[in-house]
């Protein structure tokens, strides 16, 4: 609202100035007095006069009565003229909605200073004629924006019943379409009003717009023109007074546009591309240690209702030649835990404590430099839906070739034929071909086969999956899992798979990983946590939906907001098993082989 | 290709039906055609003249007759005579259009060299000092109008500063520095709205594109950030610019207008202001198609450009 204040207050301002003209005790604005002629400020002309010695403060006040009357004049007339046509195109179909449209793309070809100079031609100069050609430029908006409403009221169910009980058409129009486009309309007409001024001072300054002797800004500047030498304030006042008022109204209208359209606001935290590109520079040697192994990583974000911490204290670690399933619903953090592991999280996420060891370095201290010779080298990532994960418009082979040629100096040719390969490994027909499309072009699993391929190109010892499968059908799923598992074999390459389906689990890990409201709440050998599970969100996920695609299907109540957390164990509300006792919070306990569960009521619930 | 051919036809359907409207406009007023362009200043003019003047424009055939005359016409470039010096319509365009077409391309051609950088600058630096500064600017030089900025131009650098001449034009061939110096001004006048609205949508699109998820992609494959910026960042943001260019071409080309007026630049807008003034019809209806034909044109380039740029296009 602060930003509508401002503008709206200046042309209103502007408005009443204009409006109030006869008024004001201002001298005669078309008197000439050759005496004066281009005298400076003098007692009753705090503005000086003009070439004919006219009162240069008296005329900007009545050029703008000019200029604002014919620029709302048309406006409002284009206003009625668009809306009406719009309701007629958009309600009667047929040959109405084809001349409406036809017609309004007719005048959009013109160049709209053309279409003007022609009517003043054919009808001659004068503010009539200004008032006509700038409702006639303006109109076409009106129309489409209302036909484009009327149609997609007319697919309403309200409409339908509002028409099946007899009411007539001009009734449903008016009490439905209009008030629904109120909004809009308001915002198409102060940006015709602001176009109007510019047009006609455009018209009058070139002698075609406002007949002299009667003042307009756009008159005032074609004079102030010819005596630019002796007396530039001449030139100065009206293009002040013409620029300031339209910056105000555009203001107006974006600030009114915003208020109309909240898709419009610039949402979003804020984000640089050098916080996205080039975060600083921190180089810290660990000892080694092999696979990839995250140790106490918390992560935090500031929102409007607080900060929160959607990972919370997560170590996990996947050994070479292991597949690690990482399970929860979404919001659970999982796939920020993976982000984190590639550095690819986003500026407004804080990583507040962890390690991430690879290959004897922590991932979180490494330079930009030094993650970015990893990324895609060593550690490489598969994302969920592959058509907006690959750029639409690049060559899927020239995707591939990139990423190879961003490790390896191998040239163009080698480069291909190392796509080409990865293509036929990932089981991709006729390669040569698919090479060459585009991602719009290929089938979704043939897309996922393309992402898995790329994530290949340079034999990578670490490979994260973020829900490879979920944007795929089931029968696609299961080729995908297949050939991940396959390669997984013949790479010896660690995986890590993050997804919501139990069913997939099972299917491709050895290890899992429970996550719920950003913590692990249990971690096992997969079958034995499918076996005897030892936390009763685990067990209520596998009795619930086994085959489901959505694991909390069975589990009453949903998954808490992150800010508002209850106090103890966050799974408490939800719980079958619940107790006074899980009030306090939990620990990750660690069990017998390797596994571990957070739950107080553990032993009285699993034995 | 089918798809183009299509663009093509509508265009060619868009361009008869503005012969049409400019044809049958004149025969839209109320009175005598002949009559109303010879009257100035609410003066009848003489029954001989007007005689004339029917017989000259063909204004005593059926009216489907005159108009099929005028397309065929037309469509060979023949817009008849001026009603002012009986000069060919055609030959003024000729001598003139290239002139046009000049600070046209020039104009569009800054517009994009500082609109398209500065946008994909103010995007990487959002809500900075450069972003600010450069939105602040742009939001100001939409809204001054052309014909302001013309004349604060020629005010500044020819009248205070002395540092070029106001205005005028020396051919190419004659004296290649006079003419570049000479087209500065006129072109800068002519980018200052289309470099604003370049700006503001690089600067969009540009955001729009970093927050893709193929960009992440681009980013696990390890690529210098350098190669993420321009390949599939700028690269994605491209198309939109292209959109906003043929759907500014209009404005650009009615600004032109108002610019050589302004700078005294001999292109089309001489004979078309003199025309529109002394009402001489056939010389306003043939730069206007003329023009209007030109528009089209642009956008059709504009459309090729968008589908080499973008391959969705392409299968739509």
């Amino acid at each position: 609202m602060k930003r509508i204040a401002f503008p709206a207050a200046f042309v209103a301002a502007l408005v009443l100035t204009a409006l109030a003209a006869p008024l004001l005790d201002l001298p005669d604005p078309i008197r000439q007095d050759i005496a004066n002629r281009l005298a400076g400020a003098m007692a009753g002309s705090p503005l000086g006069r003009d070439e004919f010695g006219r009162d240069v403060l008296a005329r900007l006040i009545w050029g703008a009565r000019a200029s604002l009357g014919v620029a709302f004049a048309s406006a409002a007339l284009a206003c009625l003229v668009g809306v009406t046509l719009g309701l007629i195109g958009g309600w009667m179909r047929g040959l109405g909605e084809i001349l409406t449209l036809r017609l309004v793309d007719i005048v959009l070809c013109f160049p709209p200073i053309l279409l003007a100079l022609l009517v003043v031609t054919l009808l001659g100069p004068g503010a009539g004629t200004l008032i006509l050609v700038l409702a006639v430029l303006y109109a076409p908006g009106f129309a489409r924006l209302t036909y484009g409403e009327v149609l997609s009221v007319r697919a309403t169910d309200y409409v339908e019943a509002v028409r099946a009980l007899g009411a007539s058409t001009p009734r449903i129009l008016t009490r439905t379409v209009l008030p629904n486009i109120a909004g809009p309309i308001l915002v198409q007409f102060s940006l015709a009003v602001a176009a109007a001024v510019v047009v006609e001072s455009g018209l009058s300054f070139l002698g075609l717009g406002v007949v002299p002797p009667t003042p307009s800004w756009g008159l005032m500047i074609r004079g102030g023109r010819t005596t630019m030498a002796q007396a530039p304030l001449l030139l100065l006042w009206p293009c002040l007074a013409l620029t300031l008022t339209i910056l105000a109204m555009n203001l107006l209208c974006d600030a009114l546009r915003d208020a109309v359209d909240p898709r419009a606001r610039a949402g979003g935290g804020r984000r640089r591309i050098v916080d996205r590109v080039l975060p600083g520079l921190f180089p810290a040697p660990r000892p080694a240690a092999p696979g990839l192994s995250i140790s106490h990583l918390s992560v935090e974000i500031d929102t409007p209702k607080g900060t929160i911490r959607p990972v919370d204290d997560v170590s996990l670690s996947v050994a070479s030649g292991e597949t690690l399933a990482v399970v929860g619903e979404s919001g659970s953090g999982k796939t920020l835990t993976a982000l984190a592991t590639m550095g690819l999280l986003d500026p407004s996420v804080r990583v507040v404590a962890g390690q991430v060891l690879f290959e004897g370095r922590d991932l979180l201290t490494l330079d930009e430099r030094d993650l970015r010779a990893l990324r895609g080298k060593r550690i490489a990532m598969i994302f969920q839906d592959p058509m907006t994960a690959l750029n639409p418009v690049m060559r899927v082979g020239d995707q591939i070739v990139e990423a190879i040629r961003a490790h390896s100096a191998a040239g163009a040719r080698a480069a291909t034929d190392r796509a080409l390969e990865l293509f036929r490994r990932v089981g991709i027909a006729d390669p040569e071909k698919r090479l060459r499309v585009y991602p719009h072009e290929m089938s979704g699993g043939m897309r996922q086969r393309a992402m898995i391929a790329m994530a290949l190109a340079n034999n990578p010892v670490l490979l994260v999956a973020d829900e490879p499968t979920t944007a795929l059908d089931a029968t696609v799923q299961a080729q995908i899992l297949d050939l991940l598992a396959d390669l997984r074999r013949d790479t010896g390459a660690a995986l890590i798979f993050i997804t919501h389906s139990l069913a997939v689990v099972a299917e491709i890990a050895d290890q899992v990983v429970v996550m719920y409201a950003g913590q692990i709440v249990e971690s096992g050998p997969v079958a034995a946590v499918f076996a005897t599970p030892r936390h009763p969100y685990t067990a209520a996920l596998l009795a619930a939906s086994p085959d489901s695609n959505d694991p909390s299907a069975g589990i009453p109540g949903t998954v808490p907001a992150l800010h508002a957390l209850p106090p103890g164990c966050r799974f408490a509300p939800r719980c079958a098993h619940a107790t006074d006792a899980c009030a306090t919070p939990p620990v990750l306990e660690v069990l017998e082989d390797g596994r571990e569960s957070r739950c107080v009521r553990r032993r009285e619930i699993f034995g | 290709m089918i798809w183009y051919l299509r663009r093509v036809a509508i265009s060619l359907l868009l361009l008869l039906s503005i012969a049409a409207i400019v044809f049958f406009a004149l025969h839209a007023i109320p009175g005598d055609p002949a009559e109303v362009l010879l009257s100035t200043g609410g003066v009848s003019p003489d029954a001989a003249t007007v005689a004339a003047l029917r017989t000259k424009l063909g204004l005593d055939k059926p009216i489907l007759e005159q108009f099929a005359t005028f397309l065929f016409a037309a469509a060979r470039g023949d817009f008849g005579t001026s009603l002012v010096d009986d000069y060919p319509v055609i030959d003024e365009i000729a001598l003139r259009l290239p002139r046009t077409l000049e600070l046209v391309f020039a104009g569009a051609l800054l517009a994009v060299a500082i609109g398209l950088p500065a946008g994909v600058a103010a995007a990487m630096g959002r809500d900075g000092i450069f972003d600010r500064v450069a939105s602040g600017a742009a939001a100001l030089l939409l809204a001054v109008p052309v014909f302001v900025v013309g004349t604060l131009l020629v005010l500044l650098f020819a009248q205070v500063l002395r540092w070029m001449p106001a205005g005028g034009y020396v051919a190419f061939d004659r004296d290649p520095a006079r003419h570049m110096l000479l087209l500065t001004l006129p072109a800068i006048a002519v980018a200052k709205g289309l470099a604003a609205t370049v700006f503001r949508m690089a600067r969009a699109a540009t955001l729009d594109a970093l927050s893709r998820d193929h960009v992440r992609t681009a980013r696990a494959k390890g690529l210098s950030p350098m190669r993420v910026l321009l390949r599939h960042v700028v690269r994605n943001a491209l198309s939109p610019v292209v959109t906003v260019l043929g759907l500014q071409m209009g404005t650009l080309l009615g600004g032109t207008v108002l610019v050589e007026y302004v700078f005294n630049w001999p292109g089309l807008s001489t004979p078309l202001l003199r025309a529109v003034e002394g009402r001489d019809y056939p010389m306003v209806v043939g730069i206007v198609l003329t023009v209007s034909a030109l528009f089209l044109l642009i956008n059709l380039i504009m459309d090729a450009i968008y589908a080499l740029l973008d391959p969705r296009a392409r299968s739509a």
